[in-house]
């Protein structure tokens, strides 16, 4: 369909509550209901050979957990890890199962309503990042958000994994 | 004071529940995998009621029964044993035996009992 | 007051244990059909079943059953022999029976059909015609015709050794006055003489009277069902006074079967459950006892005011550190079960084979008492039903075939089990031709996993049969399918982080070897430092440790061997592998792991000792980084990656192949 960018289309059902965080320099947003907790950053464990965008292993509690660095995924620069920084841990779907994640958040805002406010699905032209990783981009305190559509990304991610079958190198 | 109970019977499932019909009941339930546990368990213990399946491994419920009628700490208790339709010619047996009565299978919780509190007399 | 337990859920498991009885008596019978214990076994087992399975309302099953029972019964007595057919039948009967278990209460006309095709063969095996059904229900309980007002008169003398036999006159008595207020008087009249007198018998006799007011209500089988019991023997007379013509003993009632149990509830999933040696539960129970002994004396300390004495908290942590791996141990050892578990069912399994090939074919086992645990056998049972109809169908020849090779018409099936290190070996062995290399060979090069003319060692040639939706037979039988076994149990296999050999020799026969990991969930590991990380070895991989030879630590990436007592030993620099960026430590350790039945280096940093492990699977993201086959975490929370050392191994080398190394370096690599 040629519809044209910028224009609010049939509402995109977003839920109620959503958790804002910053990461490379831009405001993301995710429903705060599939949180499970917001930790400092822990000891990572290195996966030598696993992909870039998800390479390190946390202990959450006793659990092994993966953990995601969004910023790959949006090629964004990967930034150091400073006093703000934290791990987002997140129950979220993949290949539809569901899954324990963490993810990186150079700093987490708040949990807000983004009720009312209007959701664009994103411009099919002028985007740097993949639209299919997009659920939407709303207006929220004055800036542009993103709503990152995880299950997809991570499932298009371990897709990838699969594929690639990686092995290290002798 | 609560009467007590031997069940003596080779299928756990059978035992479990007859023990639960009874214990339901107010009885308190001993139970005895085959006839030689039985005879062991009768032999520490005065039951008010012996109820036995005839058919097991090891020591069957005849031979029991009339073990059990050898000795005279035994004597008078009641023993049911647990039939089923077809064996009527064993019923005569089981009496000869020093049974006293009987119960058919299959039987639900209320003859169980009913059995029970008939024999017993409470 | 229930605790709890279904006795319905209980009947289910006992059901299929006799089941089992009753198929294992059954083969056993086909070697012996004259036993007279095992054709008892059988008629007991189907007695049993009929029985029990009328109490916990599975109808059906009882019905059926009793057919079997009666069929059978003429081989009891004699009257019909223990055919071969009749045992086939039989095993076709009881199969019914466990899936009309199965089916509870739900009636299935096509599991009836199923049933009533299989009553006809047993009919015409044991030549007689099916018994009409004897388990109708029982007929109504005559209902006495109302009398006219008038009461009841009972004049009853209980018969000779009754009271020795547990009758209690007294709750007689009781039973009657509940039927309605009556008057009662003891007869002492026919008392022996007193040298005749049995003190142990009851000479009294009674009389029971109901007036008409009272006996309205009253029926005669009222009367007589207070007598249940004695009625055959005793001397009872019901009288009506009042009444014209009294009539003698009533004949005894059918018995109480107007009311049946209930129905069975629908089945759901069976409760898992566990045979399990009291032995180890009462140690289980020590070390429990234990550990809360040290877990107080813990408590204490950390409770004490002031400085807490190092070594009384040394003491402890031993204690505790102790009483936790026996506890490990001792909990594992709950879920270990002998694989004569698993071999039993394959004894069916070979019986079946053996018809449908028309092949004859023993089955022989060895290492039964081997223990494995629980969750292993159940998922090892469909890997190896594969291997072992592959056997029967393709490695087995038929008995012209092995006539003219020599060999013995019955073939064999061997299946062994042992314990080696860390590990489990059940190996299947048939004594059949074995694998035709070349037709592996051209069957691989049509598909085009190897290119025409290359070399292969024999080894790698064999493991060609793993790959997908390869098969080698001629003709695709109904049995094994179309090859998709293989490579179906190799990843199964590999689910239970085991692995899988295969020896063959043509005409000879072909060996399985499973190799399994002792315990599913925890393992002893060797923790060792590469970079910045830290990674656990497996120690049942681990054969030995050495220091890297200072003339290898600066080695070009060439030629990596060490020479271990005369032996050629590869090694990998685990620190590349890892691209770890963190400098290598000057002195760097090699660790010797088994793999396949060469040996390998790992070289590492430093190695940091032993450590048993609780394995976590890594999460879906990091399943496709072969090398690691989970991850575990450490004392001090960190996460550190368990090596799955054969799949590493094989990933370097690939790596090397890709790259293209001369074929000096290739020839190194270890087999």
């Amino acid at each position: 369909m040629n519809a044209p960018a910028s224009h609010s289309l049939p509402a995109i059902a977003i839920p109620e509550r959503m958790l804002t965080f910053g990461l490379g320099g831009e405001h993301f947003a995710i429903d705060a209901q599939c949180v499970r907790e917001i930790m400092e950053v822990p000891a990572i464990t290195r996966v030598p050979g696993a992909p870039a965008f998800a390479d390190g292993l946390l202990n959450v509690r006793g659990a092994i957990v993966p953990l995601a660095d969004l910023a790959i995924v949006f090629g964004m620069e990967r930034a150091a890890h400073n006093a703000d920084t934290r791990i987002i841990v997140i129950e979220a779907a993949v290949e539809e199962e569901a899954a324990t994640i963490g993810i990186l958040a150079d700093k987490v805002f708040d949990v807000a309503s983004l009720d009312g406010a209007p959701v664009e699905s994103p411009p099919q032209v002028g985007m740097k990042w993949r639209t299919d990783f997009i659920i939407g981009i709303a207006r929220h305190a004055g800036r542009f958000v993103i709503l990152p559509d995880l299950p997809r990304i991570f499932t298009e991610c371990v897709g990838q994994i699969h594929r690639a079958a990686p092995h290290l190198p002798a | 004071m609560t009467a007590s109970i031997l069940t003596v019977d080779d299928s756990p499932s059978l035992r479990m529940a007859v023990r639960i019909a009874l214990t339901g009941a107010g009885y308190n339930v001993v139970e005895a995998g085959d006839g030689m546990e039985g005879l062991s368990k009768a032999g520490t213990q005065r039951f008010d009621l012996i109820i036995t399946d005839l058919n097991m491994p090891r020591m069957d419920g005849l031979t029991m029964i009339r073990e059990l009628r050898k000795s005279p700490t035994q004597t008078g208790v009641p023993i049911v044993f647990l039939t089923t339709e077809s064996e009527d010619g064993l019923k005569a047996e089981a009496k000869a035996a020093g049974a006293t009565g009987w119960l058919v299978k299959p039987f639900n919780a209320d003859q169980l009992v009913k059995v029970a509190r008939k024999v017993l007399g409470r | 007051m229930s605790d709890g337990a279904d006795p319905v859920a209980a009947f289910r498991i006992e059901a299929g244990e006799l089941l089992d009885q009753v198929e294992r008596a059954l083969l056993d019978l086909t070697g012996a059909p004259a036993h007279r214990g095992l054709i008892d076994e059988v008629f007991r087992g189907l007695h049993t079943l009929k029985g029990s399975g009328a109490m916990f309302g599975f109808d059906a099953l009882a019905r059926f059953t009793h057919h079997c029972e009666s069929a059978f019964d003429r081989v009891r007595k004699g009257q019909a022999p223990a055919s071969r057919a009749l045992i086939d039948v039989v095993l076709s009967a009881r199969d019914h029976m466990q899936a009309l278990i199965d089916a509870g209460n739900s009636s299935d006309p096509a599991l009836d059909g199923a049933g009533e095709a299989i009553l006809a063969r047993l009919a015409s095996a044991v030549a007689t015609a099916p018994a009409a059904a004897a388990m109708d229900a029982a007929p109504a309980p005559e209902a006495a015709p109302p009398e006219a007002e008038a009461g009841w008169q009972i004049r009853f003398r209980l018969p000779e050794g009754a009271l020795a036999n547990g009758s209690n006159p007294l709750a007689l008595l009781d039973e009657l006055r509940d039927l309605g207020p009556c008057t009662v008087v003891c007869r002492m009249g026919e008392l022996p003489a007193l040298d005749a007198f049995a003190p142990a018998e009851c000479h009294a006799a009674w009389e029971v009277t109901w007036a008409a007011a009272d006996a309205g209500e009253i029926s005669r089988e009222a009367i007589e069902d207070v007598f249940l019991f004695l009625i055959d023997d005793m001397e009872l007379t019901i009288t009506r006074p009042g009444a014209p013509a009294a009539t003698a003993d009533a004949p005894p009632l059918p018995a109480d079967t107007a009311e049946g149990p209930a129905a069975p509830r629908p089945a759901g999933p069976p409760r898992e459950s566990v045979r399990v040696q009291a032995e180890r539960l009462d140690e289980l129970m020590n070390r429990v006892g234990e550990l809360v002994i040290a877990q107080s004396r813990l408590e204490l300390l950390a409770m004490a005011q002031g400085q807490v004495d190092a070594a009384s908290l040394r003491a402890v942590s031993e204690d505790i550190q102790r009483l936790s791996a026996e506890l490990r141990d001792t909990s594992m050892a709950l879920r270990m079960m002998p694989v004569a578990h698993l071999f039993g069912r394959f004894r069916r399994l070979i019986h079946d084979l053996a018809q449908e090939t028309g092949k004859s074919i023993e089955l022989v086992t060895d290492g039964e008492a081997t223990e494995v645990d629980k969750t292993v056998i159940e998922r090892l049972a469909d890997p190896m039903i594969h291997v072992i109809r592959n056997s029967c169908d393709h490695g087995l020849e038929p008995a012209g075939e092995r006539a003219a090779a020599g060999k013995p018409a019955t073939g064999r099936i061997v299946l062994s089990a042992r314990q080696a290190g860390g590990e489990v070996l059940i190996a299947i062995r048939d004594d059949g031709r074995g694998i035709n290399r070349a037709r592996v060979r051209a069957k691989a090069e049509a598909q085009g996993l190897i290119a025409p003319g290359a070399p292969l060692a024999d080894a790698e040639l064999l493991q060609m049969i793993f790959a997908p939706g390869f098969s080698t037979a001629a003709a695709i039988t109904n049995l094994s399918g179309r090859g998709v076994g293989m490579d179906v149990v190799k990843r199964s296999i590999e689910t239970l982080r085991g692995t899988i050999d295969i020896d063959s020799t043509e005409g000879d026969g072909t060996t399985i070897t499973l190799h399994l990991p002792l315990t599913l969930a925890i393992i002893e590991c060797m923790l060792v430092r590469v970079g910045a990380g830290r990674y656990a070895i497996p120690l049942s991989a681990v054969e030995e440790c050495l220091e890297l030879p200072a003339t290898e630590v600066a080695g070009t990436r060439r030629r990596n061997f060490l020479d271990v007592r005369g032996e050629l030993v590869p090694y990998l620099r685990l620190h590349d592998s890892f691209a770890s960026d963190h400098p290598a430590d000057l002195y760097q350790k090699v660790i010797v792991v088994a793999q396949g039945r060469g040996r390998v280096g790992l070289v590492v940093d430093q190695i940091l000792g032993n450590t048993q492990t609780v394995i976590k699977s890594l999460s879906r993201f990091h399943a496709g980084v072969s090398a690691f086959s989970g991850a575990t975490i450490l004392g001090d929370g960190s996460v550190a990656l368990i090596l799955d050392v054969g799949a590493l191994i094989a990933g370097a080398q690939k790596a090397r192949r890709t790259r293209g190394d001369r074929p000096a370096e290739s020839a190194g690599e270890a087999a």
